[in-house]
Parts: C-alpha cells; sequence; structure tokens
C-alpha cells in the first residue's frame, strides 16, 4: 500500500467518527496546553529573575571582603592579588582601597573636593564594563596624577570661601534643568594637597597636579558606584597614604602586614564564576557574587517549573489513556472491517501502520490544537498581567509571565504526537493479531 | 493438471475434549476456468473447505496447492500477498466498508497492491459498470440494497482479475429474484474472465449455476459431477471447459 493511501485511509476514518475523534483530541489539547502553559510560566519567571538579576549587577563579578578572613590566610596584597589573577576563569581584577579622608584633599581653586577617593587599577576599569561620558578609560599604565570622576561626584565639591549655601545639588531647578557643577575636571585645573594635622608643623609640601582622565557615567549596578567617588591609581593612593604619615610623623605597626579590604573580580564569564568562587574560598577568602544568589533563586525557579511540568504532564497522562481507549473502541468496531481488509489481501504492516497514523494524528492534531491555544492563553495572561500589574505578584516591571519559545512548542508537538503513537501502539498490534476467519464470521 | 489442488485434507476441531472432524479426507482438483460448487448442508464441513483452500485456515493434516504454491505451507504475511494477488472474495454479508463509496470499496484490493489513486478509480468504474451498477459509483453500502451490495461485492472480487474468486453462500440474504441477478452476473463475469469460481452453498437451485457440483456429506465428498442443468446458453462453454481442464473424477 502506498502512504498516502494510508493517511487517507487513517484520516478518513478518524473523519467518520467526529465526535469520538474530537472528544479524543480535545483531551491531548488540554494536556498540551497545561503543560505548554505551565512551562512558558517556568521560562517568564526565570526570564524575570534573570533581567532582575542583570540589572541589580553583573553577574561575572565576585566580591571578596577581607574583614572575616581565616587568622592563617595569607595577606590580601598585591601579590595575592596576582595569585587570584593567575586563577583559571578570572578575567581580570581590582582592590577597591578607600583613602583616608583626612590624608589629602582635591581642589580646584576655591573649590574642595569633599567625598571619598578610591585607589583601583585604573587599567581594570575598562573590563569591569564602566564608561565614560567624556575623555576616555585608561589603557596599561596611567600617570601617577591621573584621576576619574564620577558624575555625581563632581557635586561633592563645595565653596571653601563660604560656609553655607555652598554645594550645587545634581537637582533640576526652577527650570527644571540640572544645573552644571562648580568644576568641571576636564578643563579645570586640579591638585591635590596632603593634609598637616598639626598647624605648627613646618614642613611644607608643594601640592601635586592632577589630570583627570574622564568622567565616569552613572551606573549604580557597578560596585564601587562611579556615583559619589573618585578613582586614582591604587599604588599612588597608597604611596600619598605613606607621606602624609611621614609628614604628621604618624607610627604605622610594622609588624601588622598591608591588606586590602576589598578587591572586586570579574570572571571570564557566568560559568567560570562559581570554580573561581571556590577557589578564592580555597585561599581563604570570603567571596559575595549574584551569581550565588542567583542560583538560590533558579532551585526556586526550578521547583515551581517541575511542579507547574508535573501538573501538565499528568494531564497529558489522562489524554493519553483517552487516545489508547478511543483506539481500542475503534478496533472492536471495525473488528470485522479489519478481519475483511486482512482477506482480501492487506498486509499486516499496512493494517497496524494505518492504525498507529491514526493515533499519531490524534496526537498531532491536538498538539497543534493545544500549541495554538496556549499561544492565545499565554497573550491573555502577558495583556491581563500588563494592565493588571502583576498576576501572582509576577512579571513586575511589566515583564511577560509567559513565555513560549519555538523549542517549547516544537517540543510539544512532537512529545504529543509520540503520545498518540505510543499509546497506539497496543491497540494497533491487536488489530493486527485478529484473525481475519474469526473477524469475518461475526455477525 | 489443475490450478486447486487439494490433497489428503482433514481438519479437526477440539472442542473441550471432543474431537470433530470437519473434514475427513478430501482429494479435490478444480481446473483453471472452472466454475466449481461445492454443496453441503449446515456443518458438512463446505465453508471449512473454502476458509482452508482460501488460506484463512490452516488444516489438520493434507494440503492445498494452487498455481504449484503450497497455500497451505504460507505464513501470514505471505498469504496475505498471496491472496493479494491471486484470489477474490465474496461474502454472505457483503462486507463492504460501511464508510467508503462503492468505487472506494470496489477500488480497495487495487489499494493493497499500491496501485495509483487514478488507475484504480478507473478500473472499479469499470467494474461497477459491468455490474450494472454506473448510476451508483458514489453510493455508500447503506445507500444501497442488499443485491446492489453483493454487486459492489462482486465488483471487488473481480476488480483485480484474480486467478481464484471464493464465494460463501453469496445469495444466503437476497431474495429469489436478486439471487438469479446476482447469480448471473458473477457466473456471467467468471466465464467472461476466465477466471475460477469456487462457490459454496446449501442451495440446490444456485449450484445449477455451475459446472460442476461437489458435494459434501459429513466432511467426505459424497458426489463430483459435471452439472447436468447448467443452462442451455452456458452449456457449450462448459463442455469446452470440461474438455480443456480434462480430469474431472466421477
Amino acid at each position: 500500500m502506498k502512504w498516502t493511501d494510508m493517511i487517507a485511509m487513517s484520516l478518513s476514518s478518524l473523519f467518520k467518527r467526529k465526535v469520538r475523534t474530537l472528544l479524543t483530541v480535545a483531551g491531548v489539547v488540554i494536556g498540551t496546553c497545561a503543560i505548554v502553559v505551565m512551562l512558558s510560566f517556568g521560562i517568564g519567571i526565570k526570564k524575570t529573575t534573570d533581567e532582575t538579576m542583570q540589572s541589580m549587577g553583573d553577574l561575572t563579578v565576585i566580591q571578596i571582603e577581607n574583614y572575616n578572613s581565616s587568622p592563617d590566610a595569607e595577606p590580601l596584597n598585591d601579590a595575592m592579588l596576582e595569585r587570584i589573577r593567575a586563577l583559571p576563569g578570572v578575567q581580570t581584577l581590582t582592590p577597591m582601597f578607600d583613602a583616608d579622608f583626612s590624608a589629602f584633599q582635591i581642589r580646584s581653586g576655591k573649590y574642595v573636593y569633599g567625598g571619598s577617593v578610591t585607589g583601583v587599577y585604573m587599567d581594570a576599569l575598562s573590563e569591569f564594563g564602566y564608561e565614560v561620558e567624556e575623555g576616555k578609560l585608561p589603557e596599561g599604565t596611567v600617570e601617577e596624577g591621573a584621576v576619574l570622576f564620577g558624575r555625581d561626584a563632581l557635586y561633592n565639591f563645595y565653596n571653601s570661601k563660604k560656609n553655607n549655601n555652598n554645594m550645587i545639588y545634581p537637582e533640576p531647578d526652577a527650570t527644571g534643568k540640572i544645573p552644571d557643577p562648580y568644576v568641571n575636571p576636564m578643563k579645570d585645573k586640579l591638585e591635590l594637597v596632603l593634609q598637616k594635622t598639626d598647624e605648627n608643623n613646618k614642613k611644607t609640601v608643594k601640592p601635586v597636579k592632577l589630570k583627570a582622565l574622564g568622567i565616569l557615567a552613572q551606573d549604580w549596578s557597578k560596585s564601587p558606584s562611579p556615583g559619589y567617588s573618585v578613582f586614582m591609581d591604587v599604588k599612588y593612593v597608597r604611596a600619598l597614604t605613606e607621606q602624609y604619615n611621614k609628614l604628621n610623623n604618624i607610627k604605622v605597626d610594622k609588624s601588622k602586614k598591608f591588606q586590602y579590604s576589598s578587591v572586586v573580580v570579574k570572571a571570564l564569564d557566568i560559568k567560570s564564576v562559581e570554580p573561581v568562587q571556590d577557589a578564592i574560598k580555597a585561599l581563604g577568602f570570603q567571596t559575595y557574587s549574584m551569581d550565588s544568589m542567583r542560583e538560590s533563586m533558579e532551585a526556586q525557579t526550578r521547583t515551581i517549573q517541575m511542579i507547574l511540568g508535573g501538573l501538565g504532564a499528568i494531564s497529558l497522562l489522562v489524554a493519553a489513556l483517552g487516545i489508547t481507549n478511543t483506539m481500542i473502541m475503534s478496533i472492536y468496531e471495525r473488528t470485522r472491517e479489519i478481519g475483511v481488509m486482512k482477506v482480501l489481501g492487506c498486509v499486516i504492516g499496512n493494517i497496524r501502520t494505518m492504525f498507529l497514523i491514526e493515533a499519531g494524528m490524534i496526537g498531532f492534531i491536538g498538539g497543534v490544537a493545544g500549541i495554538a491555544i496556549s499561544y492565545l492563553l499565554s497573550f491573555l495572561l502577558n495583556t491581563l498581567a500588563a494592565n493588571g500589574g502583576g498576576v501572582m505578584g509576577l512579571g513586575g516591571a511589566g515583564g511577560q509571565i509567559s513565555i513560549i519559545p519555538a523549542w517549547l512548542a516544537l517540543g510539544a508537538l512532537v512529545f504529543s504526537t509520540m503520545v498518540g503513537l505510543v499509546s497506539g501502539f497496543s491497540p494497533a498490534n491487536r488489530a493486527v493479531k485478529i484473525s481475519a476467519l474469526t473477524a469475518i464470521r461475526q455477525e | 493438471m489443475g490450478l486447486i489442488r487439494v490433497e489428503n485434507l482433514r481438519k479437526v476441531y477440539r472442542v473441550d475434549q471432543e474431537k470433530i472432524v470437519a473434514l475427513n479426507r478430501i482429494n479435490l482438483t478444480v481446473a483453471s476456468g472452472e466454475v466449481c460448487c461445492i454443496l453441503g448442508t449446515s456443518g458438512s464441513g463446505k465453508s471449512t473447505l473454502l476458509n482452508i483452500m482460501a488460506g484463512l485456515e490452516k488444516p489438520s493434516k493434507g494440503r492445498v496447492m494452487i498455481d504449484d504454491v503450497e497455500v497451505t505451507a504460507l505464513s501470514e504475511k505471505d498469504l496475505a500477498l498471496f491472496r493479494q494477488k491471486n484470489i477474490g472474495f465474496v461474502f454472505q454479508s457483503y462486507n463492504l466498508m460501511p464508510t467508503l463509496s462503492a468505487i472506494e470499496n470496489v477500488a480497495m484490493p487495487l489499494m493493497f497492491r499500491g496501485i495509483s489513486k487514478d488507475r484504480r478509480t478507473r478500473e472499479a468504474v469499470k467494474m461497477l459498470r459491468a455490474v450494472r451498477l454506473g448510476n451508483r459509483l458514489l453510493h455508500r453500502p447503506t445507500q444501497m440494497s442488499g443485491g446492489q451490495q453483493q454487486r459492489v461485492g462482486i465488483a471487488r472480487a473481480f476488480v483485480a482479475h484474480p486467478k481464484i474468486i471464493f464465494a460463501d453462500e453469496p445469495t444466503g440474504n437476497l431474495d429469489t429474484k436478486t439471487t438469479r441477478e446476482v447469480m448471473e452476473i458473477m457466473v456471467g463475469m467468471a466465464r467472461e474472465y476466465h477466471e475460477t469460481l469456487i462457490l459454496v452453498t446449501h442451495d440446490q437451485d444456485i449450484a445449477r449455476y455451475a459446472d460442476r457440483i461437489v458435494t459434501i456429506v459429513d466432511g467426505n465428498i459424497q458426489s463430483d459431477h459435471t452439472n447436468e442443468s447448467v443452462f442451455p446458453a452456458q452449456r457449450e462453454k462448459v463442455q469446452e471447459l470440461t474438455t480443456v481442464s480434462g480430469g474431472k473424477t466421477e
């Protein structure tokens, strides 16, 4: 028999029993819908979570906090940083060294900078994804006096000649415009002065000239945030601190070795985050990353997805029983027809194939309709969620709570067809075993 | 040599502890082109004989050769193919597919052979016209009378031009007038296409259409003779055939 004929025969027998076919298909439709919609929730939740995480910070960044390291750990100094840099999966890293507020002052004429200064590896910034609004990010080694200003840090300059009302705030004024800060570091002269704690100190120190390389764009997902800080080369900041100590005769406890309190490490990709984190922990330091947070959230999402998918699977199982039942009924009804076909010379394989096509077709049609309805449901739910401000507390910022990617639709179609075929397998074999003689004797 | 050779055929059914001998020891040769009637009362074993000859049932002993193929030794799969190529059936209760039209029913054996839809529809229409159902081509079995349905059945049996056609009480469900009509068409077609027709019946009147009547009683052949009462018009043909086929015992 030709394939086309077998398919035509199967379709015609499905079509002849419209109501039953429809009801059986409906079972598959419901099952497919249940699985697809449930999984689409899972995917939607995951995507929303991922987006939330992304907006909260770079997933590939690991922070090392040194406040609670084990006593026998080696100091977190530049040598150690080089060891961490050499770990597989590490892209780059930088310490975050907060300079002593009182040690020095940055000024431009009468305007004095009152914010914090952070010592970093200046050349690592571009790899961490910092961006400049003006100027450019440093590459390779930088001059000692190079500084990068955060956009909002510029508003930390105050007029030292005035006692009050001596600052500008980055807030819209009456005309709705945000006023310019006092200082434009790209144009104005900047210098750094070491502070003297004792006014009678006779030692004089020439102010150091600073050169602004650029102004960093605001990005609150970065740590350290370029918001309120000025970045300088960490070695230079430390050298300045030493000079300040010498100037003011401050004795430093030599037995206590220098350590960074905080370091940020960037992994090559998300996959490397976990091994890098583990390796750093093995060195005796505490780490923290968005990825570790993400893991727990993902585990939660997975659980939800599994529960939802399980519900869908159960309904499809019920649908599978429906298909088997329909096929068995159909074979009982058609025992005689099958017998006649056998007597007239229809080979067994063809009979089996026809019944399998029939069962597979129920699954396939159910799958197609189920996917179509799932897309509709998904659209309705998303519209509802967008208008109603989130169903079940999901889809926060207008996000989609239900997403059906192509692979899910395709997978569901293949799956429902497979369910049909598997359900039809035993009935089809039953049809094959019908004795031609008994069948035609049956009155 | 006969087209069909039945050799020492025996069939015993076991019902619980009891043995029922349906066929005792049957030897029969049917020549190509013969219209042979197997006549017997209910329970005589005539249907069992037909079923075994058609390969629908296995004998307890003996064998059936059709065209030098040992039908009784074929596997089920080979039997299906063998029937597809060599055998046509006419049933007492027509056994048409209720969901198919007359054309589709008649074309079915050709479909099993893998013949294209165009060609088999053409053949089916030709056959339906031959059984005088040219105006019922697209009707479903339920829309036709018993006689019409049986004519569709006959068209279906002949459409693939098999070597042998088996008919098991083909008029069992029909009235006298329709019976005559159907028998004339069926026997007429067998003769026209020179096909071998094995007709099983309990009805003496129907047996009269055949060239040869084999009477079975209790699983044994009681008599086997050329039909003397064949309608005059068919007489010559029968004799001709008898001469050609040669070996008729009695």
